[in-house]
């Protein structure tokens, strides 16, 4: 394996966790660890994203100004970093889905013909 | 730093926070406590490697990361210590060594001067159709107020230097007193150092001078121990009192860092030379100029012709920074010895190219292995550019230190009069600017290519094979014409050297044709005025050598005017019977009596002078044997007359009484032997010495051979002087060992820095291909082992590494002898007194470099020779 070829697999897991994070704010502001979670239970546990890999993420995403971070308290009332989508991230997401939606709709179209793409 | 700190805080804060969380539910979930804790930091994954990528994010990370690189390359450099000491030492020698010398061209060459814009100053010349530029032309002073009018100058000033007499409470001495026109501190724009400069009020309407005058710093502190209240106070120069009105500042030397500066009485009948200097106005051309003062030149030759050259004149302005001391001889050394200094900073340079490509070639498995396990292209291209950046600016650091001790000690062997008063030899800011950028960009250059090279290695290759001989093949053929690159440099450098050291021998061998020892060499000044007759003057001179010969100690006395040795008055002449002689001139000197015996002469025809003739002034000569060629051979210049034009005119200065009666015609009544007069390098210029009597210039030179060391008389001639006239001036002693000492300075300069460069050379190229052929040697460990459990003998396999090194060093040579044969054809080196190589010093090059490569090679051969072939092969590099 060459570096290169490295580069390009990180580059479509960066941009995979990207999007799943600003659709996860899309329903409304929530902490790492919540995150985190719902990230998990929405891909039916496939997506095994270490929850160490979410910060980077977010500090990306906090640096491209899609979402800002504020303080607040946690569900067992722990003081915790909130993330919430701002207008720009709103309309990198609509942007991204679609875009996404197209490429996954031309995987599925290509792999169709398998009998056992459902398994 | 510290809101970066705090948001690193905050962001592991946050982390350690979500491992809390997880905990906590995996224990609501049911898990003991432990096992959640490990269970909630296994899902996390490694929390450095977020908060780092975390950081990354913030586009911070790239000092920490050159930071982590430094530490790492430190460490690289803790283990390797033989490499790191090898290249350092490389780096300093090299570096130092060239910003010493860049310091030294800086001082002297660059900016030598204090004055404003001395690239705008320029001094005019005049040549004749086949001329060759010289010096500048002096003027008189009524053509030097046309020479103002011209509207192509906007400023003009003039310089003349005259013997000015100190009286006064302190002993009367003799200073060269330097006379400006009013406007001359303006036009050089320097700051005196208190007081004020001489300004143009100072001369009157009717061109008499105020009685003002500035001293030089040497002076000030010389007679004033630089006293900040000498303003106002006065000196008397020349039986006139002056006030003191400025003092300059030390790196101020206009034609003298000794005496002071004078306000220049103006007098348009005056006809002593001026040197004149101009600024052009405003966009105004060089040519422009030039050929508006050409105009003005052709008519001040027809009114003046005998100043002037023959024919069609041209006129040159010769810009400032080309003229003066800086751009004889040492100028002409200073450029070869950049050039060797370039080549020893190129040497310097090879062996650091040459010791990173074998380490990162031996680093090949390293670099592999850190490829394999994720390290980008770009993040190992910049570590190992970290690395030698890193040692680079180390080197140049100690290459200052290394820099600052040389140049002291290149300032102490420079000449003092090869280089302008005026210039300042300092390591400085501009030259710490070059070495930074030297020792930066020798970095990268050097550190890039096999940083580049190494980081493409062939992976599985390189990991399987032990590091073995054919992964490194293609740098090993690079090694090798790097060492040949080494040596010739080398080679190059070290002939250069054999050059200046044979010149200076040459040079040290020459007989001057006399002999220099316990002679003291003095002059003195009567005051004109006091002795205003011819007879007068050279009364009180017959007195001095008079009393001078009767003082114990002393062997023979001479006094007179030229000589001693060197003889700078030319005349041209005729020989009745024989055809004109073109354009050729002899040397006149003046001198009394025991002139030959003083200096140690043989006379080897005819008969010396004797009392009666330098008494009376009669014209008899003698002259050197290379006059006497100048009659056809077989023929006696002995009892024949020759014409001396010079003696048929009236002496230019006006301060230069002759005797009644002078004429051209000279009877030769003696032969003495040839002396090196015209300078110790020069063939001797026929000369023709007539008794001093014939003149009776105010300025008389003394010489004294004595039975002792002859500034041991200095004080008794001083009180002979005084006790005839108190207000005699006495200049500086010095003996004639001194003078020829002065002569053999530049050549010693030369010598002294050509062969410390070579020997440093030398020493790097030694270094550097013991390092290096080492390396190669250990690199080969393996088949070596190979080759010996097959079979091969010790002898066989020294005799193969051997034959390896030999064949690089021996084109190194070839290619070095080449190169240096080619470069001194190049150069013609003309400051080395016209040597050319010899046979002896190339081959002592030869035998020297090739020894040093050879034992470099032999002692890590040797070693491989005595491995233990299962050693040997196990060995992985």
């Amino acid at each position: 394996m060459t570096t290169g070829e490295l580069d390009s697999q990180l580059e479509l897991l960066q941009g995979t966790l990207d999007l799943l994070i600003l659709q996860t704010l899309a329903f409304g502001p929530a902490h790492g660890h919540a995150i985190a979670r719902i990230i998990q239970q929405r891909s039916d546990e496939v997506l095994q994203v270490g929850h160490g890999s979410l910060y980077p993420a977010l500090q990306r995403l906090l640096r491209r100004g899609l979402i800002v971070a504020e303080d607040g308290l946690s569900e067992n009332n722990r003081k915790a970093r909130f993330y919430r989508l701002t207008a720009k991230g709103r309309k990198r997401l609509s942007a991204e889905t679609s875009k996404w939606e197209r490429f996954s709709s031309a995987i599925a179209r290509l792999l169709s013909p398998l009998p056992d793409q459902n398994s | 730093m510290e809101a970066w700190q705090a948001r690193r805080k905050r962001l592991e804060d946050e982390m350690q926070a979500h491992i809390d969380l997880e905990t906590q539910e995996n224990i609501e979930a049911g898990m003991a406590p432990l096992e959640a804790r490990q269970a909630a930091m296994k899902k996390f994954g490694s929390v450095s490697l977020a908060s780092d990528q975390s950081r990354e994010a913030w586009g911070w990370l790239w000092p920490e990361r050159l930071w982590q690189d430094a530490r790492f390359a430190l460490r690289t450099f803790g283990k390797n210590a033989g490499f790191t000491a090898v290249a350092l030492l490389s780096l300093m020698l090299g570096i130092g060594a060239s910003i010493a010398l860049f310091s030294v061209v800086y001082g002297v060459l660059i900016a030598p001067y204090p004055y404003a814009r001395p690239n705008q100053i320029w001094a005019p010349a005049v040549l004749g159709p086949k001329d060759a530029v010289r010096g500048w032309h002096w003027y008189s002073q009524r053509e030097m107020a046309e020479v103002e009018k011209l509207p192509a100058f906007a400023e003009v000033m003039a310089t003349s230097v005259r013997p000015v007499l100190l009286t006064s409470d302190i002993n009367p001495e003799n200073f060269y007193g330097v006379f400006l026109t009013g406007g001359a501190f303006n036009f050089l724009e320097v700051k005196p150092l208190i007081g004020r400069t001489i300004q143009p009020y100072d001369i009157g309407p009717g061109g008499e001078p105020a009685p003002v005058v500035v001293l030089s710093y040497g002076f000030w502190q010389r007679f004033f121990n630089g006293d900040l209240h000498v303003i106002n106070r006065s000196i008397t120069l020349d039986d006139v009192p002056r006030t003191i009105v400025g003092v300059m500042p030390p790196r101020f030397g206009w034609w003298t860092n000794e005496a002071f500066w004078l306000p220049l009485p103006m007098d348009p009948k005056d006809p002593s030379g001026l040197a004149v200097i101009v600024r052009l106005a405003p966009g105004v051309t060089q040519h422009t100029a030039e050929q508006q003062l050409n105009q003005l030149n052709i008519q001040f030759a027809a009114e003046r012709p005998q100043d002037y050259p023959k024919g069609q004149l041209r006129t040159i302005l010769l810009n400032y920074m080309d003229i003066t001391v800086a751009s004889g001889d040492m100028s002409a050394s200073l450029h070869l010895l950049l050039a060797a200094v370039g080549l020893l900073l190129l040497i310097a340079c090879v062996n650091v190219a040459n010791l990173q490509l074998a380490r990162t070639t031996g680093r090949a498995r390293e670099i592999a292995m850190r490829i394999a396990i994720g390290a980008g292209r770009g993040r190992l291209v910049r570590q190992l550019l970290t690395e030698s950046v890193l040692l680079s600016v180390v080197g140049g650091a100690l290459g200052v230190l290394f820099a600052i001790g040389a140049t002291q000690l290149i300032v102490a062997l420079i000449p003092p009069d090869y280089v302008p008063n005026e210039a300042r030899i300092t390591v400085n800011g501009y030259v710490l600017l070059f070495s930074l950028v030297v020792s930066m960009l020798t970095g990268i250059l050097f550190g890039l290519a096999p940083a580049l090279r190494s980081s493409r290695p062939d992976l599985v290759g390189t990991l399987k094979d032990g590091g073995g001989a054919i992964g490194s093949l293609r740098g090993h053929a690079v090694r090798s014409w790097l060492v040949v690159a080494e040596i010739s440099l080398s080679v190059i450098l070290l002939a250069g050297a054999s050059l200046a050291v044979r010149g200076f021998v040459q040079m040290l061998h020459v007989d001057p044709g006399f002999q220099p020892e316990r002679v003291l060499h003095i002059d003195f000044t009567l005051a004109p005025k006091r002795y205003p007759t011819w007879q007068q003057r050279n009364a009180l001179d017959r007195t001095l050598l008079e009393s001078v010969m009767n003082l114990p100690g002393v062997q023979a006395a001479s006094l007179g005017n030229a000589g001693l040795p060197y003889i700078g008055w030319r005349s041209s002449f005729s020989i009745p019977g024989q055809p004109p002689m073109d354009g050729r001139q002899v040397a006149i000197a003046l001198i009394s009596r025991q002139y030959p015996q003083t200096l140690g002469i043989p006379l080897k025809r005819g008969r010396e002078f004797t009392e009666m003739e330098i008494e009376s002034a009669m014209r008899v000569a003698l002259i050197n044997e290379s006059a006497a060629r100048l009659w056809p051979a077989g023929q006696d210049p002995v009892g024949r007359t020759m014409q001396i034009d010079d003696l048929a005119q009236a002496p230019d200065n006006p301060q230069v009484l002759a005797a009644p009666g002078v004429a051209a015609g000279v009877t030769v009544v003696g032969v003495i032997g040839d002396t090196r007069n015209a300078g110790i390098v020069e063939p001797p210029a026929p000369a023709v010495y007539l008794p001093y009597t014939l003149y009776a210039p105010p300025g008389r030179e003394l010489a004294v051979r004595t039975a002792g060391h002859p500034l041991a008389i200095v004080n008794a001639v001083r009180l002979k002087a005084r006790d005839l006239d108190k207000d005699l001036a006495v200049g500086k002693p010095n003996t004639l060992e001194e003078s020829l000492g002065q002569e053999t300075q530049q050549p010693r300069f030369n010598m002294a820095l050509f062969s410390s460069f070579a020997a440093l050379g030398m020493a790097l190229a030694a270094i550097g291909i013991y390092s290096v052929i080492s390396y190669n040697v250990s690199q080969r460990v393996q088949e070596i082992g190979v080759r010996m459990a097959l079979g091969a003998k010790r002898g066989d396999i020294l005799k193969l590494i051997l034959l390896m090194v030999a064949r690089v060093v021996f084109l190194g040579l070839a290619v070095g002898l080449l190169g240096s044969i080619l470069i001194e054809r190049l150069v013609r080196f003309q400051m080395f007194t016209k040597t050319s190589f010899g046979v002896i010093p190339l081959a002592t090059i030869v035998v020297v470099l090739a020894g040093v490569s050879l034992l470099a090679a032999w002692l890590p051969t040797a070693r491989a020779g005595n491995l233990d072939p299962i050693t040997a092969l196990r060995h992985e590099a």
